[in-house]
């Protein structure tokens, strides 16, 4: 020991508190509530950790920051791990942070909550803007990790429904630091792409940590913004990020998320044949219908009628014809008969003045021979006179 | 290029293929051209199944740097 007070300056005084604070909290953890959190545009970060009776200045590096799975926000209780460091030039003490993890799962919960509140007061979730989802999409883009199994799952739902589509897949850190970053980066460049119909956004299941980029604000303003419908399958049936209420479809796993955003190959094979039976009914029936009008065109009244009306015609012809025929030969009958009669009448009044007169007239087969060249030797002749008749028998 | 076509085209068919048989069902057009839709639709009916048959999921991958960001320097937010 000096008998002599050592007289620092405030300088050596500052070294020395330097090296006693730095040396005796080189490596330690502390638990305390954010505040005045501020992301500096270089990369590094700036806050306070406080309780209810102190508070103690942190910074976190950039490129520290980067392993952070989440992003801080004030009211957060996190536990920092790092050093004490002293800053000279303002006599100031901080934690120099190397590494954060949120106090206890309730944390992440709670900030989930006041996100949640916060996006949705803003209209984000607001169903009304919710895109539709295109029934048949050329083109599908997937924000995923490369080397999961949600890849593969998607990759095989969609070679099973709809391998018409064509897949753009953009690889994309979907857990841990920078996660978030590289998810709105991806969405923001598959949005560049002009014929990509729809997006899915796909994480496999995991912890609530593995899943919280989805919950981060910065993706949850990128899906909002993105031009191209989103549809989210994060994780598993049970889990709910940001992210899911911000989209335009929720689907509950990866592989769900692209049977909703495909067309099954099954049903449109199902559609296809029901249009072609639908066809083939629809044109045997119009067939029949033009038989059916046919049919009854020849059964029809108008057909028939005119068949009838020629038979009606030719029976009355008939009857007409009948009745003209026997009134003719009737009156050829009695003419006959009234000539026959006035001819006999007439020739015998003749006759008989000319016999009374003493003339006679020879008969021979009924004949009267008014000639010589009329007589036949060989027959009897009737001699007739006016008061009877004489047979000469020729012997 | 091809595969875009094939998509768009199927859905073209599709939906001819539909209208096709509602025009039909609907019972407005003539036997004739009945008919001739009829063979229109049949011929896409097939093509549309074909197309499902045949086809071969494309898959084509972005590439991206890699974004970590403690190598890049003035990166802004």
């Amino acid at each position: 020991m000096n008998e002599v007070k050592q007289i620092f300056t405030v300088s050596e005084l500052t070294q020395s508190i330097k090296f006693v604070l730095e040396s005796a909290f080189d490596n330690i953890s502390v638990e305390g509530e954010i505040s005045n959190f501020k992301s500096h545009i270089s990369g590094h970060w700036y806050f306070n950790l406080k309780d209810e009776n102190a508070v103690i200045n942190c910074t976190m590096w950039r490129g520290f920051n980067n392993y952070v799975f989440f992003t801080p926000q004030d009211g957060m209780k996190i536990v920092v791990t790092g050093k004490l460091t002293v800053y000279p030039p303002r006599g100031s003490y901080q934690i120099d942070v190397r590494s954060m993890k949120p106090a206890g799962e309730g944390e992440l919960q709670a900030a989930f909550e006041r996100l949640k509140q916060k996006l949705k007061s803003e209209g984000l979730f607001d169903v009304e803007r919710k895109r539709a989802i295109p029934f048949f999409p050329n083109k599908i883009g997937i924000v995923t990790a490369i080397d999961g199994a949600a890849i593969r799952d998607m990759i095989s739902v969609a070679e099973r429904r709809f391998p018409i589509v064509e897949l753009v897949i953009i690889p994309t850190k979907v857990q841990g630091s920078g996660a978030a970053e590289d998810i709105v980066d991806s969405l923001n460049k598959l949005n560049k792409i002009k014929d990509i119909d729809v997006i899915i956004l796909a994480r496999g299941g995991g912890s609530i940590e593995d899943l919280w980029a989805f919950n981060e604000e910065i993706v949850a303003r990128a899906i909002y913004k993105s031009r191209i419908p989103v549809i989210t399958g994060i994780g598993h049936e049970i889990d709910f990020t940001i992210a899911d209420f911000v989209s335009d479809l929720r689907a509950p796993t990866p592989s769900v998320a692209m049977e909703l955003a495909t067309p099954d190959r099954q049903e449109l094979k199902n559609a296809i044949s029901f249009a072609v039976e639908k066809m083939e009914e629809s044109l045997v029936e119009k067939i029949q219908e033009y038989r059916q009008r046919i049919d009854d065109v020849i059964d029809s009244y108008m057909f028939k009628y005119p068949l009838e009306k020629v038979r009606n015609f030719y029976q009355k012809i008939d009857n007409l014809f009948y009745k003209i025929s026997q009134q003719i030969d009737k009156k050829i009958l009695l003419a006959e008969k009234e000539t026959k009669k006035y001819f006999s009448i007439i020739s015998s009044y003749d006759v008989e003045k000319t016999l009374k007169k003493g003339f006679a007239l020879i008969r021979q087969d009924d004949k009267f021979v008014t000639r010589k060249q009329m007589y036949l030797p060989s027959e009897p002749v009737i001699i007739k006179f006016y008061d009877g008749e004489v047979k000469l028998d020729k012997k | 290029m091809s595969k875009i076509k094939t998509a768009k085209s199927f859905e073209e068919k599709l939906k001819r293929l539909e209208q096709i048989s509602e025009m039909l069902e609907s019972g407005d057009v003539q036997l004739e051209e009945s008919i001739s839709l009829f063979e229109e639709g049949i011929k896409l009916s097939k093509e549309c199944l074909s197309i499902l048959e045949n086809a071969e999921l494309k898959i084509t991958k972005l590439k991206k740097e890699i974004s970590n960001n403690s190598n890049d320097e003035g990166e802004d937010e």
